[in-house]
């Protein structure tokens, strides 16, 4: 057993203890997601989950799949305690994607406070979660609401940022000040995401609903330096992202300011304080920080927008302490989202049965070092418009067309045209609960 | 009377006779006063609250504090703080003190009830369908509520020390069957109230019936929309 799989160990060990030696009245509850899709794919052969240059979750050509199967489980007890796992299983498709995988993407404990008389009031969490970055994926399971496919920016979130650690946040809440907003500050220690920035490097931005499982590793395409011989003969054919390396604890801050009744604004900045020259069984250890800024405004009751913008740097070295992978990487994107009051062609009312969203997205990673054969240079932009209909209380029907448009030098390494416009249209039945 | 009407319905004769006694009583008790005892000791007091502008205020709470030491007695009246869509349903629910405070989640989720004021500080969480009776309360204050894991939302409980205490109608109306005379404070209150203490009051001798008229010398501000920003169903509290 891994160092990951015995964290997981323990937290479920605790948590029995705690449930057998407590009082407390519990509530157990069980939320969760099934996608199953059909996707019609124009992109490369292989996706980039399964080592290849496609920046879609699946390869070229039509294929059913089961895009995410996750389980959202939680204890709570009426002191303000609560613990929480998620599960999620990908199954394989039908064409040469990814093997199935099943495991945790979160486990962890919480624990909120009542608010004190001036509106104060204090969160923790500590365990295995997602720093609070992404502003789509906030249905059960790390599920994106609006879209099928996460944005690139976000997708990268559920690939590679992940810790193991503990929050605290603390929330100025407005109704007990009289005030219209609620201020929120919150700071994350932790550690065991060393290697994060090697798949942004290597596979660049991509699109899809995919997180990686705790614990689990991911394969990245091919290229020169891995050669024998060469700079990075060392590194392992698959990147381990939730590793701790250097045993340095790295922080993320975060600050929001939440506008009743018409959106919030956020701001955060993440450091994993990586020692860039550390190695352990091919894996490194990458210096990787960047800062994000989030939008979400509530125009009316029809009309939502969301919008990100994450931009940092990575840096990863050789044990001679030789600039590797010196990157620089931005991306952004805005989304709208069009709830249907009516319908144009019917006379009934929706009922916010219907509703409509378009993203745009742009992305880019600078390559500011002069490694041989590791060219991480990309920019591209990325389309998708999406529909969703409610057809009963839990079942979702969805159709999306999902277009980037990207410059990539490294995929004329394995052949691949360095110009690249791929495209995707998706049907999916997603079942909430 | 409706009640006996039905029940009566095999026996003429006392049908009969209960309709006359209704309609003797009747006109009285549905009266515009609003006032609905016939009793003949019982003083009617209409109370209207109007805004600056002169529009009838719905909603606002008004209550009699006596004055003169009258010994008022206890109401019977139960009060319900439902919870429902995510809100609290009412905004604004009054109390006699010591009379008991029904929590009622009509939800399919759980809540976590809770007041945060140094006055009157309790909390409980509240399973979908269940009635929570727990929370005493004992003395007049201002209670404020939230839901610690629905932050938008907000209700109130004002808890007075008086039987006789309504909210205002669409017709910003409110009317008490005042069964001592004497000296009473009219005051009305409403969380939003840009006033001291978010109320008004005037003192009256209410010897007869009578309609009074308080009018707010400020708007009062805009009631806070107990609504998430995001109305999907599976949203996971990250």
């Amino acid at each position: 057993m891994n160092k990951a799989g015995k964290a997981i160990g323990h937290f479920l060990i605790l948590l029995t203890y705690f449930q057998l030696h407590t009082s407390q009245a519990a509530e157990f509850s069980a939320h969760g997601i099934l996608d199953v899709r059909i996707s019609q794919v124009d992109s490369l052969e292989q996706s980039y989950l399964a080592s290849g240059q496609g920046k879609f979750a699946l390869g070229d050509g039509l294929q059913l799949s089961v895009a995410q199967a996750g389980a959202d489980l939680s204890i709570t007890w009426d002191n303000g305690l609560s613990a929480h796992g998620v599960v999620n299983a990908y199954l394989k498709g039908t064409g040469d994607g990814e093997d199935s995988a099943l495991g945790f993407t979160e486990a962890y404990f919480k624990y909120r406070t009542l608010p004190t008389a001036s509106g104060y009031r204090f969160q923790t969490r500590a365990g295995i979660f997602y720093p609070e970055i992404s502003l789509e994926n906030d249905a059960y399971a790390w599920a994106s609401k609006d879209t099928l496919n996460s944005s690139s920016l976000n997708t990268w979130i559920g690939e590679e940022v992940r810790v193991l650690g503990t929050e605290v946040k603390v929330t100025r809440l407005g109704r007990l000040n009289n005030d219209d907003y609620d201020l929120s500050l919150s700071a994350t220690a932790f550690i065991n995401n060393d290697p994060t920035g090697a798949l942004l490097a290597w596979h660049g931005w991509t699109t899809s609903s995919r997180q990686t499982l705790w614990a689990e590793k991911r394969p990245f395409p091919w290229f020169p330096a891995l050669g024998e011989g060469q700079t990075l003969a060392g590194q392992a054919r698959e990147s381990d992202p939730f590793l701790e390396i250097d045993h340095r604890a790295g922080y993320h801050v975060r600050g929001e300011w939440l506008l009743h009744g018409k959106g919030e604004f956020s701001a955060g900045y993440y450091n994993n304080r990586a020692t860039p020259y550390k190695v352990v069984d091919g894996q490194y250890g990458w210096h990787t920080r960047f800062y994000h800024l989030g939008a979400r405004w509530r125009f009316s009751k029809n009309i939502t927008l969301v919008a990100q913008y994450l931009s940092g740097d990575t840096l990863m070295q050789s044990h001679l302490r030789e600039d590797v992978v010196n990157n620089d990487y931005a991306n952004a994107f805005v989304a709208l989202t069009y709830k249907w009051q009516t319908l144009p062609w019917s006379e009934k009312s929706a009922n916010k049965k219907h509703k409509s969203t378009i993203r745009l997205e742009d992305f880019s990673v600078t390559d500011n070092d002069d490694t041989w054969g590791d060219n991480n240079n990309e920019d591209g932009q990325a389309l998708t418009l999406s529909h969703s209909y409610r057809m009963s209380k839990h079942w979702f029907l969805s159709a999306e067309f999902n277009l980037t448009d990207s410059h990539r030098p490294a995929r004329g390494y394995t052949g691949k045209p360095i110009d690249l416009i791929e495209k995707q249209w998706q049907v999916a039945a997603r079942y909430f609960f | 009377m409706i009640i006996y009407m039905g029940i009566s319905l095999n026996n003429k004769i006392i049908t009969f006779s209960l309709l006359l006694l209704s309609m003797v009583i009747m006109p009285r008790a549905y009266s515009e006063s609003g006032c609905n005892d016939g009793s003949i000791n019982n003083t009617c007091v209409q109370v209207f609250v109007k805004s600056k502008a002169g529009q009838a205020l719905v909603d606002m709470v008004v209550y009699l504090e006596p004055l003169n030491g009258q010994v008022l007695e206890q109401s019977s009246q139960e009060v319900i703080v439902g919870q429902f869509d995510k809100s609290f349903t009412p905004y604004i629910s009054v109390s006699q003190s010591k009379s008991t405070v029904n929590f009622v989640n009509k939800d399919d989720i759980t809540h976590h009830i809770y007041s945060a004021g140094s006055d009157n500080k309790f909390s409980f969480k509240i399973r979908a369908g269940e009635t929570n009776t727990s929370t005493q309360f004992n003395h007049a204050s201002e209670v404020a509520m939230g839901c610690n894991i629905h932050d938008w939302m907000s209700g109130y409980l004002l808890v007075v020390d008086t039987p006789y205490f309504g909210k205002t109608n669409e017709k910003g109306q409110v009317s008490f069957d005042v069964s001592k005379q004497g000296k009473y404070n009219i005051v009305v209150w409403h969380p939003q109230m840009q006033a001291k203490n978010n109320r008004m009051s005037i003192e009256k001798n209410i010897v007869a019936p009578s309609a009074f008229t308080l009018t707010l010398p400020e708007d009062i501000s805009d009631t806070p929309v107990q609504k998430s920003d995001d109305d999907f169903d599976f949203l996971s509290d990250y």
